[in-house]
């Protein structure tokens, strides 16, 4: 018999080996020690299956703690530590799980009711806090100043300015334009500007990366 | 004398290990490339200095400082394409990945510049100049037969003899000035960047400047042969020049706009400013 015929019917083999391959065991260090080492890992994975894994031997706690209150980690020796997973306790404290669930639901279906007049009540501070953008009114401006934030967060600031700056040159061509749709000059300040802020954008998407 | 002598040797040595360990980090490159007729180079350089000058017909001279190895370079070479790229390994910033660029170029090369901080500079070429940075001071010098592009967003702009190409800047808060810039076209957009025009206009070409809140100021010989149109939609406008008038399509205000010609009328010469104040004024 081969190595690789002993490997191939070694699964098919439970808790005995034929004479063939007891012979082969004898004369082959490598397969023999495969088995062996085949034969430790089963009886650890039966001594593991038989012990209660969800608790470990309570010495085994109990010398953590001491470990523990040597360290001076510990100050409540009486009680027991944060690692210390005491059944009882645990059974007492399991319905709080399902509870606590329940009542953050709760709480957000509130503060969703609550959240137009919170949203209302706040205008002010975040209209303050993000007035940096205040001028960059479009989702595009917004979207492109998250993309800087994320990529080169040291020029958002400069890239906030610019969209002011541009965004204002707009609203002032527009508005000549609306005033006098004729004027020549007027709709070339309004091209001016959107070709300026055709070029922020280039810029900010081609060299925001670092 | 001999413990002078001594004392010298002392400093010399000193000063050759400061040199040494200043630069320290530091690597130089060099990169040749031969190339035809009219080539086009393109130097895309994140942060640094990127100079561009002339030198033998048919060959690309890139040398390179790098200032740290969190930095490489990129080349390309292809044809007549020359691309050099500073590749920001991870870890570089504004200091580490800074490369210092020297470039001798064939004059008749088409070269485009590209860079955040810059600054960016190039002269006496006979090729298409294009420019683009955010911060970057920008100066181009002495340049003829050729287009000159420029955009930055709040970079400094100089162009000092340029001739017989078109020149065209964007710029939203840099500072553009002009000296002795003629051609068929001039247009410089700027949004609240100041633009100085000094240069007698050429003869037959368009010069227009366009700024939203910039001041917009540009002064001209006693000869200049221009019909110019000047108007600020709510700034002053002022005038140097006694103008033989013409006809507008808009009403002329006084105090916000003026309009007319001098001498034979050659060029074209048009100041527009949402709010800057524009001053059109005589050597």
């Amino acid at each position: 018999m081969t190595c690789e015929e002993f490997e191939r019917v070694l699964p098919e083999n439970e808790g005995g080996h034929t004479i063939e391959q007891k012979s082969h065991l004898n004369s082959c260090s490598p397969c023999s020690d495969l088995v062996a080492d085949l034969n430790a890992i089963s009886e650890q994975a039966r001594f593991l299956r038989d012990t209660d894994t969800d608790e470990p031997n309570p010495r085994v706690w109990n010398s953590i703690r001491i470990a523990l209150r040597q360290e001076g980690l510990i100050r409540e020796p009486e009680s027991a530590p944060f690692l210390v997973h005491s059944q009882p306790r645990r059974r007492r404290l399991v319905w709080l799980i399902p509870a606590g669930a329940l009542i953050l639901l709760m709480f957000g279906v509130v503060q969703y009711k609550r959240a137009p007049v919170q949203l209302a009540a706040q205008k002010p501070v975040l209209s303050s806090a993000t007035s940096e953008i205040a001028d960059a009114s479009s989702l595009d401006d917004q979207q492109l100043l998250e993309v800087v934030s994320k990529h080169a967060p040291a020029m958002r600031a400069s890239y906030a300015a610019n969209l002011r700056d541009v965004n204002s040159y707009i609203r002032d061509a527009e508005e000549s334009v609306k005033i006098d749709p004729n004027d020549e000059q007027a709709q070339k300040y309004l091209m001016d500007a959107y070709e300026q802020k055709s070029i922020v954008y280039e810029m900010a998407m081609d060299r925001s990366l670092p | 004398m001999m413990l002078n002598s001594t004392r010298a040797a002392k400093v010399v040595v000193i000063l050759a290990l400061a040199g040494t360990i200043s630069a320290v980090g530091e690597t130089r490159q060099q990169l040749h490339f031969k190339v035809g007729r009219k080539p086009n180079i393109s130097i895309n350089n994140q942060y640094g200095a990127v100079s561009v000058k002339p030198g033998a017909k048919r060959e690309v001279v890139v040398t390179a400082v790098l200032h740290s190895d969190k930095v490489e370079i990129d080349q390309s070479h292809r044809g007549n394409r020359v691309d050099i790229v500073s590749h920001l390994l991870a870890g570089a910033d504004q200091s580490t990945g800074q490369v210092d660029y020297e470039v001798l170029v064939p004059a008749d090369a088409n070269v485009t510049l590209t860079s955040m901080t810059g600054p960016l500079h190039a002269e006496k070429l006979h090729g298409d100049v294009v420019m683009e940075g955010n911060t970057a001071d920008v100066d181009v010098r002495d340049v003829s037969d050729a287009h000159v592009h420029v955009k930055t967003l709040n970079g400094p702009v100089t162009l000092t003899d340029i001739r017989d190409g078109h020149v065209e800047i964007t710029s939203l808060g840099g500072d553009v000035v002009l000296t002795s810039v003629s051609g068929p076209l001039v247009e410089v957009n700027s949004s609240s960047g100041k633009i100085r025009y000094d240069g007698d206009f050429g003869d037959g070409g368009e010069y227009l400047l366009t700024s939203h809140t910039g001041d917009i100021q540009a002064t001209a010989p006693s000869y200049a042969s221009i019909d110019v149109t000047a108007r600020s939609e709510q700034g002053q406008v002022e005038n140097d020049f006694q103008l033989q008038p013409k006809h507008t399509s808009f009403p002329i205000k006084a105090g916000s706009a003026f309009a007319g010609t001098v001498g034979k009328a050659a060029s074209s010469v048009r100041l527009f400013s949402f709010s800057g104040k524009i001053h059109l004024k005589k050597r």
